[in-house]
């Protein structure tokens, strides 16, 4: 089934709390087994059936327009509009007007959905332009346990009556706002019309607040998979579920005496030694390669990785062009770790290599070490906490 | 020269001749044209109609009904040789009767005699092109009761050089197609078929093609009873069934996506590019390499030199490989121009291995000069990006670079990965021969896996190449200076930049700088020189302090970090031993993107360049 829907797609955002692998690559391009998380929203919203797509770029997006083009690997035209500067989601649906005519959906970028959501939404809103107003709304909303982290939402007979961000007290509900929305042009007036917050930003949410007092929002109930990935060890997790539901897939080449378990990823140019390990969960880019004797378990190794022989890296992102030596030791497990001043206790995080940056042979990662880019361990040295970009750590 | 597109099939020919036009821009863009030839379906008067154009396609699709219901068709983009580009010397070309259109790729070089003979004959001429006897020839057998297959291949039969040739005629429900040292592929669609100078024409349409081969006469249409999208192939006058070849090519590959300029796109395709080139081939731990050629060990231990023929981009790419050849074959290698190639005195044709890189395989100049090595009994090799290419077709062994399409006229991914092959070409034969240590071959091609990681990383330094360009831009001149395989670097640096910006760039040896282009540094000069591992930065260095003492503005892209303090800009250059000035080119081709950019020039389509040139 396809229609004249458009599906506007949010990909301009940093993801600061994703740093340093957001310091070269904007957050929807972070990949899960191998593919940008903005990757599979657009599988999303081709196999609902949409064929005109926009995403907003901005932060980074040589990188998104290098791997997407025209969007004829995945069947559908897309079209880029550019936010210069990072002024809120509102703003963002703006940069798109352009490229709008008629009834739209607005997608977050960076949050994996299956196309039933796409599906659901563009319908209510098929079904709302016809009935009543045209300033009709629909909004999906999904169950969380942890609704404090987004959006959470009141519902009541099918629309949404309230809409709090992140409150800092109990929850009103589990529901929260899966940032799937259909939209008729009139937002764009309403996003004009929406004072900018104290930080300067217009965002979709506080543009629909008069909509949702007015009872012109609809609640578009989706409970498929709804994946975010809001914290470094995040990549490890969602990447897990992923290759669960997937089984993972080998294209790589692998010596005859290593071992690949199921559920991991192996990408084309992806190279692995002899007697090495590569366990459940893991992802090797392409041109990435595994030597011999290593052990690679949970973990994400970006494009152009080295991972020496005899390494040992559990729990662990390495990232594009990084070398972890041989015989390296990221033991992995539980860590402590402190992201823009909050402290996230007891997280799964063996470590973040940053890109292009070298840990020494024989050298060791404290759990939730994180290297930023171009950070440089020295053989036999140990690393723990957070390594600012370019620092040398020497043995001692 | 110049782009080719006909079709003959069930849906109206206009849009979709006209789009493969604008795909076939790329080839050469003075002028433009269309000839759409009567229909008994559609609503017609009995001729052709032709409509044409100087300049771009666009000025044609200005000149074009909205519409047209003929089922039939052909359209040309012309890139001057006989005549400037004006409206009447744009193709299609007909005959006195406007029965009988033809566009052609290649040179007539017999048309003086042809056309003076034509003349007398009362034939009268409306162009200065060679390409306007055939249509006149045509009409001539038509005259003479020869048959619409017979006459084309009588005319066909009297032109000498190189041609592609498509033709319709009023009243005939087939086109004609036939080549002679010129490029064209037959493509069949579901409901039509096309006939093209190169498959990007209608690779939306199909992907299942078949190359021509020279004098092969393909009949796409109705006639003999055949259905309008049938394609009935001639070869010496018996109907042969030849092999259909299925593209993997994704159209839109070439699609812009986001960026301002194919080049700019291209540029950043790079990464990529280089892992696809990589891909299955390198084995950095054992030190090996397969790149899927049959060379006889015997012939690869006795080779006494490798003969690289190229122009232009590749021939530079060639110049870096030849260097590695020697160094790492430990075997002599030499490069020529592909237009000035003879097989010369001295050599061994039995021991001469002849490599031609081609980005298109369908370089004239690079065809001619093959051939020539050929001729003389030389094996041969093709380094091409362009699977089922005329070059392809004439050498013993091909190595593919895998860069994908590059629609941008300056050459960017391609050069990078031709590099990059031929470095893996390199190690081969070193390892072949023996004279290549498993120690260092291995080196070398860890150097090779760092390299789509080092390139990206030159990427992500885009904005300060950008400021740099910006603030330089409006500079007198630019000089590019390197040694070793940094002097290719900057001989390809030079051209690039003066491709796109059409200022006055030139590359030297930096040791050359002293002997003479030295009286031409100013202040108002800026210099850019490699000074990485493989470019003997020390030397090159004094060279540098040599513009440097006459106030030119001195840009250095080096890995070592002693040479800062010479340099006016430094731009960083990761570890990748001999491949460092290949990634120094990287931040040339910024350079010179962003210096162009700045002036508003039109990057993808220079003035007076064509991307495949398919002329002597």
């Amino acid at each position: 089934m396809t229609d004249e829907t458009t599906a506007v797609i949010l990909a301009a955002g940093e993801g600061r709390r994703l740093e340093p692998l957001t310091n070269r690559r904007p957050k929807p391009m972070l990949p899960i087994a191998d593919r940008p998380l903005l990757e599979y929203v657009l599988e999303a919203v081709a196999d609902a059936g949409i064929e005109h797509v926009v995403f907003v770029v901005g932060y980074e997006r040589d990188r998104i327009q290098t791997h997407f083009g025209d969007g004829d690997d995945w069947g559908v035209e897309i079209e880029y509009a550019v936010q210069e500067t990072q002024l809120g989601t509102g703003h963002a649906v703006l940069q798109a007007e352009p490229f709008v005519d008629g009834p739209f959906l607005v997608l977050n970028g960076d949050r994996i959905i299956e196309p039933s959501a796409v599906e659901s939404v563009r319908r209510t809103l098929g079904s709302a332009s016809e009935g009543s107003g045209s300033d009709e709304i629909a909004m999906a909303v999904s169950r969380s346990p942890t609704p404090s982290e987004y959006g959470v939402v009141t519902v009541e007979n099918e629309l949404v009556v309230d809409l709090i961000e992140k409150p800092e007290h109990e929850p009103p509900s589990e529901l929260i706002n899966a940032g799937v929305y259909g939209f008729t042009p009139d937002v764009f007036e309403a996003i004009r019309a929406t004072p900018t917050s104290a930080d300067g930003e217009q965002s979709i949410t506080a543009a629909i607040a008069g909509a949702i007092e007015d009872g012109a929002v609809r609640a578009v109930r989706y409970d498929g998979l709804w994946l975010d990935v809001t914290h470094l060890w995040d990549l490890l997790s969602v990447t897990g579920r992923m290759l669960d539901r997937s089984g993972g897939g080998i294209e790589g080449s692998v010596a005859e005496s290593a071992t690949v378990a199921t559920a991991t990823h192996l990408a084309a140019g992806a190279r692995v030694g002899p007697n090495a390990t590569v366990g459940r969960g893991a992802t090797i880019a392409d041109n990435a390669s595994v030597g011999a004797n290593a052990v690679v378990e949970r973990s994400v190794i970006f494009p152009d990785a080295t991972i020496g022989p005899g390494a040992v890296v559990r729990d662990c992102v390495v990232g594009a062009n990084a070398t972890v030596g041989a015989n390296a030791t990221v033991p992995g497990g539980d860590a402590t770790v402190i992201v823009e001043g909050n402290v996230h206790e007891d997280v799964r995080l063996g470590g973040v290599v940053g890109d292009n940056a070298h840990v020494g042979g024989g050298a060791v990662l404290a759990p939730g070490a994180i290297l930023y880019d171009e950070v440089d361990v020295a053989p036999g040295a140990s690393a723990s906490g957070t390594v600012e970009q370019g620092t040398q750590i020497r043995r001692g | 020269m110049c782009g080719i597109v006909g079709y003959n099939g069930a849906q109206r020919a206009l849009p979709l001749v006209t789009e493969g036009l604008q795909n076939l821009e790329y080839r050469g863009y003075d002028s433009a044209g269309v000839a759409l030839s009567p229909d008994e379906r559609g609503e017609s008067d009995g001729e052709l109609d032709v409509y044409k154009r100087s300049g771009e396609v666009s000025a044609l699709l200005d000149a074009l009904p909205e519409s047209a219901d003929q089922r039939r068709g052909i359209g040309h983009t012309r890139w001057s040789t006989h005549g400037p580009p004006t409206d009447a010397n744009a193709h299609p070309h007909t005959d006195c009767t406007g029965d009988v259109a033809v566009v052609h790729n290649g040179i007539v070089e017999n048309y003086d005699e042809l056309k003076a003979e034509l003349e007398a004959a009362g034939h009268e001429f409306t162009s200065e092109t060679d390409t306007e006897v055939v249509p006149h020839l045509i009409e001539t057998a038509l005259a003479d009761g020869k048959s619409p297959k017979a006459a084309v291949q009588w005319a066909v039969g009297r032109l000498e050089g190189s041609f592609a040739v498509v033709a319709t005629m009023a009243g005939v429900d087939a086109l004609f197609a036939t080549r002679q040292d010129s490029p064209l592929v037959v493509g069949y669609g579901d409901d039509g078929a096309f006939v093209a100078s190169d498959v990007t024409a209608f690779l939306e349409h199909t992907r299942e093609v078949t190359y021509l081969a020279d004098g092969d006469l393909a009949i796409l249409g109705a006639s003999d009873g055949q259905h309008a999208g049938d394609v009935r192939i001639e070869r010496d006058g018996e109907h042969i069934e030849p092999e259909r070849e299925t593209l993997d090519w994704e159209a839109d590959a070439a699609e812009k996506g986001g960026y301002d300029h194919y080049m700019l796109k291209e540029i950043h395709e790079q990464p990529s590019a280089l892992r696809q080139a990589l891909s299955g081939r390198v084995d950095p731990d054992a030190g090996t390499v397969d790149l899927d050629l049959e060379l006889p060990a015997e012939y690869v231990g006795s080779l006494e030199e490798v003969q690289f023929v190229a122009a232009g981009t590749s021939n530079y790419a060639a110049r870096y490989a030849a260097e590695l050849v020697e160094e790492l074959a430990d075997v002599r290698a030499t490069v020529e121009i592909a237009s000035e190639y003879e097989f010369d005195g001295g050599r061994d044709p039995w021991r001469t291995l002849v490599v031609a890189v081609t980005q298109s395989g369908e370089t004239a100049d690079t065809l001619a000069a093959i051939r020539k090595a050929s001729r003389a009994g030389a094996r041969t090799m093709a380094v091409t990006n362009t699977l089922g290419s005329t070059v392809t077709r004439e050498v013993d062994d091909s190595l593919f670079i895998r860069a994908g399409p590059e629609i941008g006229v300056a050459a960017t991914k391609t050069f990078c990965s031709q590099v990059a092959t031929m470095t893996m070409l390199s190690v081969a034969l070193g390892r072949q021969r023996g004279t290549l240590s498993s120690d260092r071959a291995s080196e070398v091609l860890s150097d090779l896996r760092g390299l789509p990681g080092a390139v990206q990383q030159v990427l992500d330094r885009t904005d300060a190449v950008e400021e740099v360009a910006l603030e330089l831009a409006d500079s007198d001149a630019f000089f590019f200076v390197g040694r070793w395989l940094g002097h290719p670097v900057a001989l390809e640096g030079a051209l690039k930049l003066k491709e796109i910006s059409y200022d006055h760039a030139e590359g030297f040896a930096a040791g050359e700088l002293k002997h003479g282009p030295l009286a031409l540094v100013t202040p108002e000069t800026p210099v850019l020189a490699v000074l990485t591992e493989g470019s003997r930065p020390e030397q090159t260095l004094n060279n540098v302090k040599e513009a440097q003492a006459r106030e030119a503005p001195v840009i250095g892209a080096s890995s070592g970090d002693s040479a800062g303090q010479y340099l006016d800009v430094e731009w960083p250059v990761p570890d990748a031993g001999l491949l460092e000035p290949l990634i120094t080119n990287v931040y040339w081709q910024l350079f010179a993107y962003y210096v162009a950019d700045s002036k508003g020039r039109s990057i993808d389509k220079p003035r007076n360049l064509a991307k495949s040139v398919t002329v002597e």
